[in-house]
């Protein structure tokens, strides 16, 4: 239950989640084999990782970043993530 | 310099980023008189350093990938100080840049992340309000199978981050809580922020690193920070064992604790969600 729920919002409407740039990632995998949460997926073809699971990720965990390397992992601003959340929190209520 | 060293660092010969973590690691030996680890050496021949590893440990990791400090891992070496130096580049603004050879800006950079290296962190003031922290807790548990979660029942925040804050007056000291803890398992680093950093609510104030993973601490409230817990860096254990009282990490000036509070979870909140992931725990 408490994983579709962040902070009293559902999880799907909180857009935190890693972006890869395709330009800088070498698919070394380090992200995939660190993060416990099933985020990333792993392809066959040219681009052999994607975010397949964006709502498994943690709010405000940039965790993985700190793995990567080539610095190819971005997150959304926090400010703005919170500012929405409050958003959500005041629209969404209890009901 | 007193104290003495061994460094251990990137051998990343073929970024810009190596050849700077091996120009800090150079600095760093030269001036405390100390030793070099050549990873590479060391990884055939770990033998070869026993002596030079009896003194305090320094891993210097070029990036992301960290290979020193998995070398550090899979050997079982105490690390007493550590630099990333990517990220460190990153949080003073800067970057390696491309080129293999470090220029004289970028030696200089390396000259302050040798000397930070070497000068322990300021410990900050004497702790105004000790005794308001360490006035016993009352805790509640949730069991699941072998394993006990407790929380504290009273005078913590929690954010969904399975961090904590416990405040006195206009301060509060911040730490990881229980479930946390034992869902990382034995710890093996814990990097605390530094004195005099500005922290934003939901912004890593420091970390934590155990033989399963490197985690953020998420700070429940946002501040300046004061005060480190001077034991958890070199005995992070502390936390698996006292998460909530001697294994706190940093203490914090608040700076709007009642707008942070509206985001954050009281004992019993986050005793309900501890709940809820107990239920389908599985370390």
């Amino acid at each position: 239950m408490s994983d579709d729920t962040f902070m009293g919002v559902p999880r799907e409407k909180i857009p935190w989640y890693p972006t890869i740039d395709y330009s800088k990632c070498d698919f070394c995998m380090e992200c995939d084999e660190f993060c416990p949460h099933q985020v990333y997926e792993r392809r066959e073809g040219e681009v052999k990782l994607i975010v397949a699971n964006p709502a498994n990720c943690v709010v405000f965990c940039r965790a993985c970043a700190k793995t990567c390397g080539p610095d190819a992992l971005s997150f959304p601003s926090k400010p703005e993530t919170i500012e929405l959340i409050k958003r959500l929190r005041e629209e969404g209520g209890d009901g | 310099m007193a104290d003495r060293f061994t460094v251990l660092p990137c051998n990343g010969l073929d970024k810009a980023v190596g050849p700077l973590a091996r120009e800090i690691a150079l600095m760093v030996m030269e001036a405390c008189q100390g030793e070099l680890v050549c990873p590479v050496l060391f990884n055939n021949l770990p033998a070869r350093y026993a002596k030079a590893l009896e003194l305090p440990l320094i891993v210097i990791d070029g990036c992301g990938t960290r290979c020193a400090s998995k070398l550090a891992t899979e050997h079982t070496l105490k690390v007493t100080r550590k630099l990333q130096v990517a990220e460190a580049l990153k949080l003073l603004g800067e970057s390696a840049g491309e080129s293999l050879t470090p220029d004289a800006r970028r030696l200089a950079l390396c000259r302050l992340l040798a000397e930070r290296l070497l000068s322990p962190p300021e410990e900050g003031t004497a702790v105004e309000g000790e005794a308001a922290f360490v006035e016993p807790v009352e805790y509640a548990t949730v069991t699941r199978d072998k394993f006990v979660f407790r929380i504290p029942v009273k005078g913590y925040l929690f954010n969904e981050n399975h961090c904590w804050a416990r405040v006195a007056g206009n301060r509060a000291r911040v730490g990881i809580s229980d479930y946390m803890q034992q869902e990382l398992g034995d710890l093996t680093f814990c990097e605390p922020p530094q004195v005099g950093a500005e922290v934003g609510q939901f912004d890593a104030v420091g970390s934590v690193e155990s033989v399963k993973a490197v985690s953020d601490i998420i700070s429940p409230v946002g501040g300046r920070v004061v005060v480190i817990n001077p034991s958890v860096a070199a005995t992070p254990e502390i936390i698996n064992e006292d998460p909530y009282m001697r294994g706190w990490v940093a203490e914090l000036e608040l700076h709007d604790l009642e707008s942070d509070r509206a985001l954050l979870l009281d004992g019993e909140a986050y005793l309900t969600l501890v709940r809820q992931k107990a239920a389908d725990y599985h370390p």
